[in-house]
């Protein structure tokens, strides 16, 4: 089924800034912030201009507190830009909020929607009702689902008795229930091991595959970036620094692979290598010349590195990117 | 609208509520216990009285009367002001501002699922019961229907005053306070501790100007067909006036969410 309009998200320089009070500390403080008009302006979001075509699955990234929320509840309609327009699935969250919900689904990684003292099938149900989907659009859903993962017995299984994973998976199923155009999937894989990761980056992928679903991911595990980003949008205090596929991101800083080397005395030695500058070829007809190789190995920068790099670079406010290696020693990830 | 979506609420709230049946039966022993208070309270003060008529009622009318009002303030009272201002404290009402209808409605019909299965577990026993030991002390009629549509009425003021706090929840972040003095007025002002005949005169004026008598004095005088509550005397008076208060706190609890979510989206929250 191909969704008909073909923007399913458009940003233009969409501005969120929060009126806080400035709190002071202590007894005397907290007594006088009771009465304290002293508010100072908070820009969460600063002039994001974006526009997601339908089916994509868009890596949404950046340090903690970038912003990311924030944006995604702007996307969803529960807040309203102070400025700057936005439109989701053709009309504007916040002034049909009930409507944009009927189009959308959410995940909160830290959140539930389900209902917590019902087995999974009567929120199924539930949900059915609430977003009126047809039986047979219903049962095709399940079917679908009962394919793509394990699903009899989590359905007859009280949400709080679930586990951490199978809540995940139960939310995220829960959230492509009523084929919205749109899923939102906040941190979908904190907290959760390995092969759950796993299996919900698989769900993730299959559900987008299938249904032409738009998703917007945000997340701090590189792994679902590398799994399933076709492009990733990166924002830090509130700016966006970086819009491009993952391909791009890798050479963002330039491209760089990593040379290992075993010489004789089995020491392996590691060379950082900036193509613009060099390649490896030369670099190992160099070690050629100044004694025998045993071994070789050629390693790409993992996204993990670069993100890194984006966001400490952020931060030095473009501050001389004095060689990568350097973080690569403090990230202590082998390659 | 749609019934469905609504219907469905309501029955995952009956289904959720019966998981908890525990509670159930906490309420009525606390229910016992509030009322041997009530009872020996009451008594002391028809003793100390020189007729057996106070303010127009025997002391068993007054009993049976506090016995029914406890029993609907359990089917009434859904706990709301707590539940929202803790999901709004939490952050979790974003999961339900994120469901594709009001949040009004929502809260309503999943709590309405409470109501339902708290009338069967502790009203309609407790009125059984009643009706049983006082021996005819209840009149039975066209009053119960009467009965029935105000309790109804009761309901929705009762709902609309809750949600109009919540509200205020939603500017105060700290709700344990309001709530309190939600709630002691409510059960002052409504006639479910005192009826409202013992009230002084110019209190009392001032009380049945309140919405708050729509919830508990209504419903149990028509019950219990007293002079003023009658098809003959009145009741048409406070059954339009149990409409009225609806139409209105339904209109001001609408505009008051409204701009209240609106200054959340727009400050954040």
């Amino acid at each position: 089924m191909k969704k008909e309009i073909d923007q399913a998200i458009v940003m233009e320089n969409v501005v969120k800034e929060f009126k806080v009070l400035n709190r002071h500390e202590g007894l005397r403080g907290s007594i006088r912030d009771l009465f304290s008009r002293d508010y100072r302006t908070v820009t969460a979001v600063d002039n994001i201009s974006i526009s997601i075509p339908g089916g994509q699955i868009v890596g949404y990234l950046g340090p903690n507190g970038a912003g990311k929320s924030t944006t995604i509840k702007m996307m969803t309609g529960v807040l309203e830009p102070t400025s700057g327009n936005l439109i989701v699935n053709g009309c504007v969250p916040y002034k049909n909020r009930t409507k944009n919900c009927e189009n959308i689904g959410v995940v909160f990684g830290q959140r539930s929607q389900l209902w917590w003292s019902l087995p999974l099938i009567e929120s199924f149900r539930l949900l059915k009702d609430i977003y009126l989907i047809p039986d047979r659009q219903y049962d095709e859903m399940m079917k679908l689902y009962s394919d793509l993962v394990d699903l009899e017995p989590l359905l007859h299984k009280t949400v709080r008795q679930m586990s951490l994973g199978q809540r995940t998976l139960s939310d995220i199923l829960a959230a492509f229930l009523h084929d919205p155009k749109i899923v939102f999937l906040d941190e979908p894989t904190i907290g959760l091991d390995v092969s759950m990761k796993a299996k919900i980056r698989d769900l993730i992928k299959e559900l987008n595959r299938m249904k032409q679903t738009t998703v917007i991911l945000t997340t701090h595990d590189m792994g679902d970036v590398d799994a399933l980003c076709e492009r990733i949008v990166i924002i830090d205090h509130g700016r966006m620094i970086y819009d491009n596929d993952i391909d791009h991101l890798k050479s963002y800083f330039g491209s760089y692979r990593i040379l290992k080397v075993r010489l004789p005395g089995d020491i392996w030695e590691e060379t950082v290598i900036d193509e613009s500058k060099t390649d490896v070829m030369s670099v190992i007809s160099d070690y050629q010349k100044k004694g025998k190789l045993l071994d070789i190995k050629l390693e790409e920068i993992s996204t993990e590195e670069v993100i890194k790099k984006i966001y400490e670079n952020e931060t030095n406010e473009r501050k001389k990117i004095s060689g990568i290696d350097k973080s690569r020693d403090n990230t202590g990830i082998a390659v | 609208m749609n019934a469905r979506k609504y219907l469905a609420l309501t029955r995952a709230g009956i289904i959720q509520e019966l998981q908890f049946r525990m509670g159930t039966f906490i309420t009525v022993l606390g229910n016992l216990i509030y009322l041997t208070l009530v009872y020996f309270l009451w008594r002391s003060i028809y003793a100390s009285s020189p007729t057996p008529v106070v303010n127009g009622m025997t002391f068993n009318d007054t009993i049976i009367y506090l016995v029914l009002a406890t029993a609907l303030f359990n089917f009434l009272e859904m706990y709301l002001v707590w539940n929202i201002s803790r999901k709004i404290q939490s952050g979790e009402i974003v999961m339900d501002l994120l469901k594709p209808m009001s949040y009004r409605k929502l809260m309503f019909f999943t709590f309405f699922g409470d109501n339902i299965t708290t009338f069967f577990l502790t009203f309609l026993p407790t009125f059984i019961v009643v009706f049983i030991l006082t021996k005819g002390a209840i009149p039975v009629g066209t009053n119960l229907i009467w009965f029935v549509i105000s309790v109804g009425g009761a309901l929705l003021v009762n709902y609309f005053i809750d949600f109009f706090v919540s509200t205020i929840s939603l500017y105060t972040e700290s709700t344990w306070g309001i709530n309190i003095v939600k709630e002691s007025i409510v059960l002052l002002f409504s006639g479910a501790t005192i009826p409202l005949v013992f009230f002084p005169e110019k209190l009392r004026v001032v009380v049945k100007c309140l919405p708050f008598r729509c919830i508990y004095d209504t419903p149990l005088n028509i019950l219990l067909q007293k002079d003023g509550y009658t098809p003959g005397s009145g009741m048409w008076t406070m059954l339009g006036l149990q409409l009225v208060w609806c139409v209105a706190l339904c209109a001001l609890t609408g505009i008051f969410w409204n701009f209240s979510v609106r200054r959340i989206t727009v400050n954040g929250g």
